[in-house]
């Protein structure tokens, strides 16, 4: 293979990418010498008005971790090739990391259950989007599902990881900027995928445009919530929707 | 904010465009090692993409090239495993598209 990216064509490259090796490659970069998805060594917990509003937070993104791992796994099933499984198969292991590490940070904080934690503090908006997510893959539902996971799902934890990791503690902030690394190849998985679909079939942007009408007024409210319960002012907020809104701009999805 | 990026500009092609020589190590962490040099990241406000970069509309990180980027170019943002095309803004200024 070339050493010049941008001259390979297009089989080569995603050959290349979704492959097993290629992620084992790219996680070394930001992942080797880490504990729990961070290099920072202290285990600071901040003071206690700013700790309730962390564990809320965690909480909500312990629900949306859990729904993209149970879907990725579910779309593994039904993916259309090999490639698109072993793709899959990682970003399951990237959302199983991302579930395990806030869980510990969860710890350190001093919720010492989180599986009763995380309902009693969970965004019933969420908690909606990650039934209705986790009903399009039992569906077999490939479009519809990679939309929600994706697209609407991952768009919004990119914009409120990466709105968060610069407003909070030195240890949050290292395993939030280690997660978002991982969720750059998620959100573009899912915008390669859909945007051939549509441009093969144009019925289905109708359909996903209903999709996106049910679901993303939910996973907004949700990640709202939790900018709120960060303290992130209203004013500071436009720039969540944004990204999601120029993914879906992009793909015709309106 | 804006600090210069490790490539260094070698000659021009025969079609009359810049050739640069990417230099290690950007600091761009999110690829395999041997496909680094031709990513950065972008340094917010106060940053500026140079002839032979490009911006990621997906990703939001900075994909670059050995030669100056043109209309029409095709390249690769192997952090978020999207094929770009560079195209023509309405205010004339270059921006990679994503092309599916």
């Amino acid at each position: 293979m070339t050493d010049d990216i941008h001259a390979l064509d297009e089989e080569a490259f995603f050959d290349e990418v979704y492959t097993f090796q290629h992620w084992f490659d790219s996680v070394e970069g930001y992942l080797h010498d880490t504990r729990f998805g961070r290099k920072h060594p202290t285990s600071e917990v901040p003071s206690e008005g700013r700790r309730e509003a962390l564990i809320s937070t965690l909480c909500n993104y312990c629900v949306g971790e859990t729904a993209a791992l149970e879907a990725s796994s579910g779309l593994v099933v039904i993916a259309p090739n090999r490639a698109l499984k072993v793709f899959l198969a990682t970003q399951a292991a990237d959302e199983a990391r991302h579930l395990e590490v806030f869980y510990r940070r969860l710890a350190e904080l001093g919720v010492h259950d989180p599986e009763a934690e995380i309902p009693k503090r969970a965004s019933a908006s969420l908690l909606e989007f990650k039934r209705s997510l986790l009903e399009l893959v039992d569906a077999r539902d490939w479009d519809a599902a990679i939309f929600a996971q994706n697209v609407v799902l991952e768009s919004m934890e990119f914009t409120t990881f990466g709105t968060h990791m610069r407003r909070t503690d030195d240890a949050t902030a290292d395993m939030l900027a280690r997660i978002l690394r991982d969720e750059r190849r998620h959100i573009g998985f899912g915008e390669t995928q859909l945007g051939r679909r549509l441009h093969a079939d144009p019925v289905l942007k109708a359909r996903l445009s209903r999709v996106r009408a049910r679901l993303d007024p939910l996973v907004l409210a949700s990640f709202t919530e939790s900018l709120e319960a960060l303290g992130v002012a209203r004013g500071d907020r436009p720039e969540l929707a944004k990204d999601y809104l120029q993914t879906v701009g992009r793909l015709g999805v309106e | 904010m804006s600090q210069p990026s490790p490539a260094r500009e070698i000659g021009v092609d025969r079609d009359g465009r810049r050739r640069y020589e990417l230099l290690d190590d950007t600091g761009f962490d999110e690829v395999p090692k041997k496909y680094r040099k031709f990513y950065r990241r972008w340094r917010g406000p106060g940053d500026s993409l140079a002839p032979n970069e490009a911006f990621c509309p997906v990703c939001k990180i900075v994909v670059r090239s050995s030669r100056e980027l043109r209309e029409g170019d095709k390249i690769y943002c192997m952090a978020c495993m999207t094929r770009l095309r560079i195209g023509l803004s309405d205010d004339g200024i270059l921006e990679a598209r994503a092309v599916y």
